[in-house]
């Protein structure tokens, strides 16, 4: 009797198949929580059509939609999401630890040698429009609330901060010399000591 | 059911030979594959070997998306190796080129196109349990009375 289970341990032994701990980051999964269709987890993925965020069925409401064999489960879309309708691992309870939270805005670069001061951009942005609606034809506004405007000549950034990262100045620029990048930073709750 | 089948279906299930090509990843998915061989996850206790060579394979692991270069040369892959055959994709990159998908870029997804896949295993990389989970979980149903269903 021995000998047979000598032999079935021996021919048949495997070790338990390695669960996955809780705390590991997989693919993000719903909470249950309303979302509010800011869109934020879908432009801080850093992985082309990985996150959704597409209306239901049920009139009003919207969700996240996460698209394995596209989601590389970095966990950014939980940690950016204000109403924290994701979740993934412990990715909120060390946040909460931490008091870690990401913060971005956007960049807009002009290229000097290359923009001629058309002031489509200006003309274009959506933001400029509610600001300033004099802004028309050549972008020579004289208003320096604007994001950006034609100054001596050159399209010239004004208040970079204003920026909501729409990119209609990037599409319609006709020499590619606007370029919008968003800035993420990772920041902590620092106590004074 | 002939008891030749039985015994055929019995071995197969128990020694499932593997051969992995890497058609241009970052290196991620090929450590996580290494990290199956390692004693943590230990591959072999499943019956799994890796070869690395198709003539000799019955489970074909792709990774990465495919390049250029990889276009023709995959398919020469596949055909090589002897049927019972199947092929095992591993990671987004086969499945949707993920980050490299760019336009203007030297990848050439998914890996379906120009051979047939069986399985999928998502994830950038995909863990070492997922990677043996999808392998046992697969080529077994395939190799399952296939001079039958042949």
């Amino acid at each position: 009797m021995a000998s047979v289970e000598w032999i079935k341990t021996f021919f048949f032994a495997k070790t338990a198949p390695l669960i996955t701990p809780s705390h590991f980051r997989g693919f993000p999964h719903l909470t249950g929580k309303e979302c509010t269709h800011c869109f934020q987890c879908m432009m801080i993925c850093p992985a082309p059509g990985a996150i959704e965020v597409i209306r239901t069925e049920k009139p009003g409401e919207w969700k996240p939609v996460i698209h394995l064999g596209h989601c590389i489960r970095c966990g950014l879309c939980v940690e950016i999401c204000p109403e924290l309708v994701l979740d993934s691992g412990r990715v909120h309870t060390k946040n909460a630890q931490d008091g870690t939270y990401m913060q971005f805005q956007f960049h807009i670069t002009v290229n000097p040698v290359t923009c001629m001061g058309c002031g489509i951009c200006s003309v274009a942005c959506p933001v400029n429009k509610e600001i300033d609606p004099q802004l028309a034809a050549k972008g020579t506004s004289t208003s320096d609330e604007v994001i950006m405007r034609v100054y001596k000549g050159i399209n010239t950034v004004f208040h970079e901060e204003k920026c909501t990262g729409c990119k209609t100045c990037e599409e319609q620029c006709p020499n590619r010399s606007v370029m919008v990048a968003r800035v993420l930073e990772p920041l902590q709750i620092t106590e004074e000591p | 059911m002939t008891l030749l089948q039985s015994v055929k279906n019995a071995v197969r299930q128990r020694s499932i030979h593997v051969c992995y090509v890497d058609t241009g990843s970052c290196n991620g998915c090929d450590i996580e594959v290494l990290a199956c061989l390692s004693p943590r996850y230990d591959l072999e206790q499943y019956g799994i070997y890796v070869h690395n060579n198709p003539r000799e394979a019955d489970v074909l692991l792709v990774i990465g998306g495919v390049t250029p270069q990889w276009e023709d040369k995959l398919k020469m892959i596949w055909d090589k190796m002897p049927e019972p055959k199947v092929a095992v994709a591993i990671g987004n990159c086969p499945i949707s080129g993920c980050v490299y998908n760019r336009p203007d870029s030297l990848t050439r997804p998914p890996a379906k196109s120009y051979i047939p896949i069986a399985a999928e295993v998502p994830g950038c990389p995909p863990r070492p349990t997922e990677i043996i989970q999808a392998i046992l979980s697969v080529a077994p149903l395939i190799f399952k009375d296939w001079e039958i269903r042949k």
